[in-house]
């Protein structure tokens, strides 16, 4: 169908996230009903992938960005 | 599947737009994952009290002021929302999913994977939603005086902080990282809450001289100023409207008894059906749920709360109103809205044992609200998350565990004598405890604490365990 094809084809990285969650599951078995909203994504899903790293300097320019408007504002719009 | 028309293929479109971190495809070392959890705290830290560029001023009553301990929120800064749009739209899901009005299939892929997409494109239009929410009611000012391209600026920036706490979240659950960002956001925030009422430098006028705001600092400061040494001990201990020594004192000692309760478990011994000879045990905690219990009953109070508030703003002279709540300006804390009468009233703590003593009767209602809805919550929560004794029994049962001495369809009789009086009563001594931390005035209300602590054991778990498993690991 065309539904799997939106799929993108991940081997590797699909047969690791299913055994990961098998061992959350396992361990979750263990710990109770602990935290079970608060964790929101374990899975996979098709989107614009981005690297860990990615994140973060996304973040650190995202806080460099609001840092230099507030020198800006402070010098030119005042 | 198929078959119809269903809420959750809406998403499908915007699937492909979703920033989305890669899982990680090796196993990620203890090391880097303490090293991402650290950067992710740090930038979080920074957010929360970088200031928002172009707001025009923040003073005036807040009325978030309830919901901002359990939101990991700071005010006037880039954190303003913290955590808000991924807890709603992920308590919507749930709600969603657990009532059957969205179907979702957890066995497959698809299903999972659009139901993720739901909650983050939920979380991201929330976001927008209540950045624009603000902006226009001006909260940091009439939009007139700020301008359309602050405005505009404002927004920009609480989305897209919105945006990086939802991928920081997702980056530390996907396994670069240890536990979730959620309640790594809201543990940090009440630990630097407290570390600041004990420590704070900042001094207070506040009619008999200036004084330091930080408990500890304050209590040298007047050891060493004062010649009375008795009263100036006295003062340090009993001090009001500033975080005194008793009240740190009471911090610690919640913080101890939860550790010690958390110990308390019964463990059920299970056996491998097709492993002979395989032990195995099934621990069931006193605090089975955990902190959920008080983090879905804060969120009913703030709610609440917020709700009362703004009626009793707009008519405060209608009867049914003001039994919802009456509101005061309170003298100590610049313009925030304190309860003084009605059901907003009675289900706030009491604020002092001389207050306690005062009203009675409303630290009784108080206490039989906070147990009773504890106890609620956590017994409703085991059904919606999927842990009741049902659940756990077909766990068990996926991974060929059975209870020795008993047979396999009494497995769920012999569950069920154990986890809902688990949950009820487990959730009864989180409600207690909270009450416990409420009346002796600890620093950062009750719930705040007893989240903070939860929060904290749990990540001491995680952190035990990784450390077993990759010791484990080396010992190949």
């Amino acid at each position: 169908m065309a539904l799997s094809g939106a799929v993108p084809p991940r081997g590797s990285a699909a047969a690791a996230a299913s055994m990961r969650r098998r061992r959350t599951t396992s361990s979750g078995a263990s710990g109770g009903a602990a935290g079970t909203m608060l964790q929101f994504y374990t899975d996979d899903a098709p989107g614009l992938k981005i690297s860990p790293n990615v994140v973060l300097v996304m973040s650190i320019g995202f806080i460099a960005f609001v840092a230099v408007l507030h020198v800006m504002g402070k010098l030119y719009f005042v | 599947m198929g078959g119809g028309f269903r809420v959750l293929h809406l998403v499908r479109p915007f699937l492909s737009f979703l920033p989305e971190v890669q899982s990680a495809d090796r196993k990620v070392p203890f090391r880097e994952k303490v090293i991402y959890t650290v950067i992710a705290l740090f930038i979080f830290l920074v957010c929360s009290q970088l200031p928002l560029y172009g707001i025009h001023s923040t003073t005036g009553a807040d009325p978030f002021y309830w919901m901002r301990v359990i939101l990991a929120s700071n005010r006037g800064t880039v954190m303003e929302l913290g955590i808000t749009p991924i807890v709603t739209s992920g308590l919507v899901m749930q709600l969603l999913a657990g009532s059957k009005i969205i179907e979702v299939d957890n066995n497959v892929r698809e299903d999972r994977a659009l139901l993720n997409g739901a909650q983050k494109l939920l979380g991201i239009l929330i976001a927008i939603g209540e950045a624009v929410a603000y902006v226009l009611s001006g909260m940091y000012g009439s939009v007139g005086q700020l301008g359309v391209g602050n405005a505009i600026l404002i927004i920009i920036q609480l989305c897209f902080a919105g945006i990086i706490v939802i991928c920081l979240d997702e980056l530390l659950q996907k396994g670069y990282g240890l536990g979730s960002g959620i309640s790594l956001f809201i543990a940090t925030n009440i630990c630097e809450n407290i570390i600041w009422k004990a420590f704070s430098p900042t001094t207070i006028n506040s009619g008999r001289g200036a004084e330091f705001e930080g408990a500890v600092i304050a209590l040298f400061h007047l050891l060493i100023t004062r010649t009375d040494k008795v009263r100036a001990l006295r003062e340090a201990f009993y001090r009001q409207n500033l975080p005194n020594v008793t009240n740190l004192l009471a911090t610690v000692l919640i913080f101890l008894i939860v550790i010690y309760f958390q110990g308390f478990r019964v463990v059920l011994p299970v056996r491998s059906k097709n492993a002979r000879g395989q032990q195995g045990s099934y621990p069931i905690k006193l605090f089975y749920t955990s902190n959920m219990p008080i983090i879905l009953q804060s969120a009913l109070v703030s709610n609440l709360y917020f709700i009362s508030q703004l009626l009793y703003r707009k008519y405060s002279g209608n009867f049914i109103v003001n039994l919802l709540g009456k509101w005061k300006e309170s003298e100590y804390s610049g313009g925030q809205f304190v309860p003084v009468g009605g059901l907003a009233y009675y289900i706030t703590a009491p604020s002092s044992l001389a207050d306690m003593a005062a009203n009675p009767f409303h630290a009784l209602f108080y206490l039989v609200f906070m147990l009773s809805a504890c106890a609620l919550f956590s017994k409703t929560w085991i059904e919606v998350s999927g842990s009741s004794a049902k659940d756990v029994a077909k766990q068990l049962k996926e991974q060929q565990m059975v209870m020795p001495g008993h047979r396999e369809a009494n497995l769920q009789k012999e569950l069920n004598r154990y986890i809902p009086t688990a949950a009820a009563f487990g959730g009864m001594c989180i409600g207690a405890l909270t009450v416990l931390a409420d009346f002796m005035g600890a620093i950062g209300s009750g719930t705040g604490i007893l989240l903070a602590v939860t929060i904290i054991y749990q990540y001491f778990e995680t952190f035990e365990k990784e450390r077993a498993s990759e010791l484990g690991f080396f010992g190949f």
